[in-house]
């Protein structure tokens, strides 16, 4: 609703706890674009400004647990008010861990670099990325309008991750298994798009945080995924 | 009062299951006037058995009329005229033939502010046992005072001066003695009018706790304009505005999932 409180502090409260979760959203989205650019362009300064700048989401998540916490202990919330504190909770530390995510992934990057990494056949991860990236920033949008059509929308893309994941994996080891001396580059790629894909899982989980948020249940149907990686043996 | 139990209309506007499967008391398409002035507007809701049902809302919305009309208090109210049905246990309370002490026996009330009689504490829960005639003797009325000062949560603090004035009580104690007054005299409902709003965070939550034991054996009303209160005590609350029943529902889908706008504005302190 977007009545105000009578109580003009608490709206106060709310849009603090609201500003800094948008601001951790979107310094998490900027990480992971960033960390998938660097994949690509292979700069080593710019990746390592991605690993120096995830501290800032570390402390901003803080400080969206701090002022949740104080706003259950001292407000009361009741509602929709309630759910906006409970759903920023649960998502703030998502963010951060996207965030750490986006750093372990330039950190290989860095290692990739080093060790001449060029593309492998029937691999792409940037492409990965990108698409990741759009679920990232479409569900920033659905949890700023409260739009639980696109929230859905980004949980259901997730299968198009768990597909492209399920296919990297497979020509990874498939190109390890041709190339001797590739198990170095092949290991690492192996780990940035399995983070690439639990990016895109958390993504999921944060849509389904916005759809509780506008409707106060949690979605029923099971989640469609198409991750084979782990019940799958290459050829 | 015209009989209206088939027409429900109220139910265009209120928001929730009005109804109960083991409702004891049943309102009915209930109108209340003061003079010309229309406090409550067609209200239907059941009162289930066993059960503790919060009345909330701001204040004026007619929450406290509405609880007035289930032990007819309002009938002390010249200008006071009400329309509609309520029943305890399908008898239509407002029949001509119901003698209303009896019913206010069955129907116990408890206050906002405590109001012990100017007597002494044990003649305060013996009173309506007397009047009523439910005792054979001494030695019965006695049980009947220890019984109901214990399941008031009270005996333990009072039984070694019974004699002394219950108005020599604290707070919390005098309200915990008017409960006693009103159990001793074996009611099947008890109607609460904020119970706790003259009394300190220590004496409400034993209020509280009374209210979750009793709600074994009771049919409880409260009105409440604490919502974590109405949150605590209560499996079921309703929510009023403008002498409109507006939503009632399961206590914690009122207070995490509201269905109306009205209510949720309420409840998250955006209407007053």
């Amino acid at each position: 609703m977007e009545t105000k409180h009578i109580l003009s502090s608490f709206d106060d409260d709310l849009n603090k706890l609201n500003n800094s979760l948008l601001k951790l959203g979107n310094g998490a989205l900027d990480q992971f674009e960033k960390c998938i650019n660097n994949f690509g362009t292979q700069n080593l300064e710019d990746i390592e400004k991605v690993v120096g700048a995830d501290k800032f989401l570390d402390d901003l998540d803080d400080k969206v647990q701090k002022y949740g916490f104080e706003i259950i202990a001292l407000r009361a919330p009741q509602a929709a008010d309630l759910r906006r504190v409970i759903v920023a909770l649960k998502i703030a530390t998502i963010f951060e861990r996207i965030g750490d995510y986006s750093r372990n992934i330039s950190n290989r990057t860095k290692l990739l670099v080093e060790m001449k990494y060029t593309d492998l056949p029937g691999v792409n991860i940037g492409k990965m990325g990108q698409k990741t990236q759009t679920m990232l920033e479409d569900v920033l949008e659905s949890y700023v309008n409260q739009d639980d059509k696109l929230a859905i929308k980004v949980r259901n893309s997730d299968v198009r991750i768990d597909k492209m994941h399920t296919q990297y994996y497979l020509e990874i080891v498939a190109s390890m298994q041709r190339t001797k001396n590739l198990a170095p580059i092949g290991a690492h790629l192996l780990f940035i798009a399995k983070n690439i894909e639990r990016v895109a899982d958390y993504v999921t989980d944060i849509a389904e945080q916005v759809y509780f948020l506008v409707n106060g249940k949690v979605l029923s149907d099971v989640r469609p995924k198409a991750d084979e990686t782990s019940t799958r043996i290459p050829d | 009062m015209s009989d209206k139990a088939n027409d429900f209309k109220s139910l265009d506007l209120t928001v929730g299951d009005v109804f109960s499967k083991e409702a004891r008391l049943k309102a009915r398409n209930v109108n209340v006037y003061y003079g010309d002035k229309k406090a409550i507007d067609n209200v239907t809701i059941d009162i289930g058995n066993k059960e503790v049902i919060s009345f909330i809302g701001p204040s004026g919305c007619g929450k406290s009329t509405f609880l007035r009309c289930f032990n007819r208090m309002n009938d002390t109210i010249d200008i006071c005229r009400i329309e509609g049905q309520i029943t305890l246990d399908n008898e239509n309370i407002y029949d001509s033939n119901i003698d209303v002490v009896p019913l206010r026996a069955r129907i116990g009330m408890v206050f906002q502010k405590p109001n012990p009689f100017p007597k002494s504490i044990y003649d305060n829960v013996a009173y309506g046992p007397r009047i009523h005639g439910l005792c054979e003797n001494k030695e019965h009325l006695d049980s009947v005072v220890e019984e109901s000062l214990k399941r008031a949560g009270l005996w333990d603090e009072v039984n070694d001066r019974l004699l002394s004035p219950g108005t020599g009580l604290s707070g919390g104690q005098q309200q915990r003695l008017c409960i006693a007054r009103a159990i001793a005299v074996s009611p099947e409902v008890i109607l609460m009018d904020e119970p706790c709003s003259a009394l300190d965070p220590i004496a409400t939550a034993k209020i509280e706790e009374l209210i979750h034991e009793l709600g074994n054996e009771y049919s409880i009303v409260i009105v409440t304009h604490s919502m974590q209160q109405a949150a605590r005590v209560s499996k079921r609350t309703a929510y009023f505005h403008l002498g409109k029943l507006i939503e009632v529902g399961k206590t914690k889908e009122i207070f995490t999932r509201p269905q109306h706008n009205q209510t949720e504005a309420y409840i998250s302190g955006k209407i007053g």
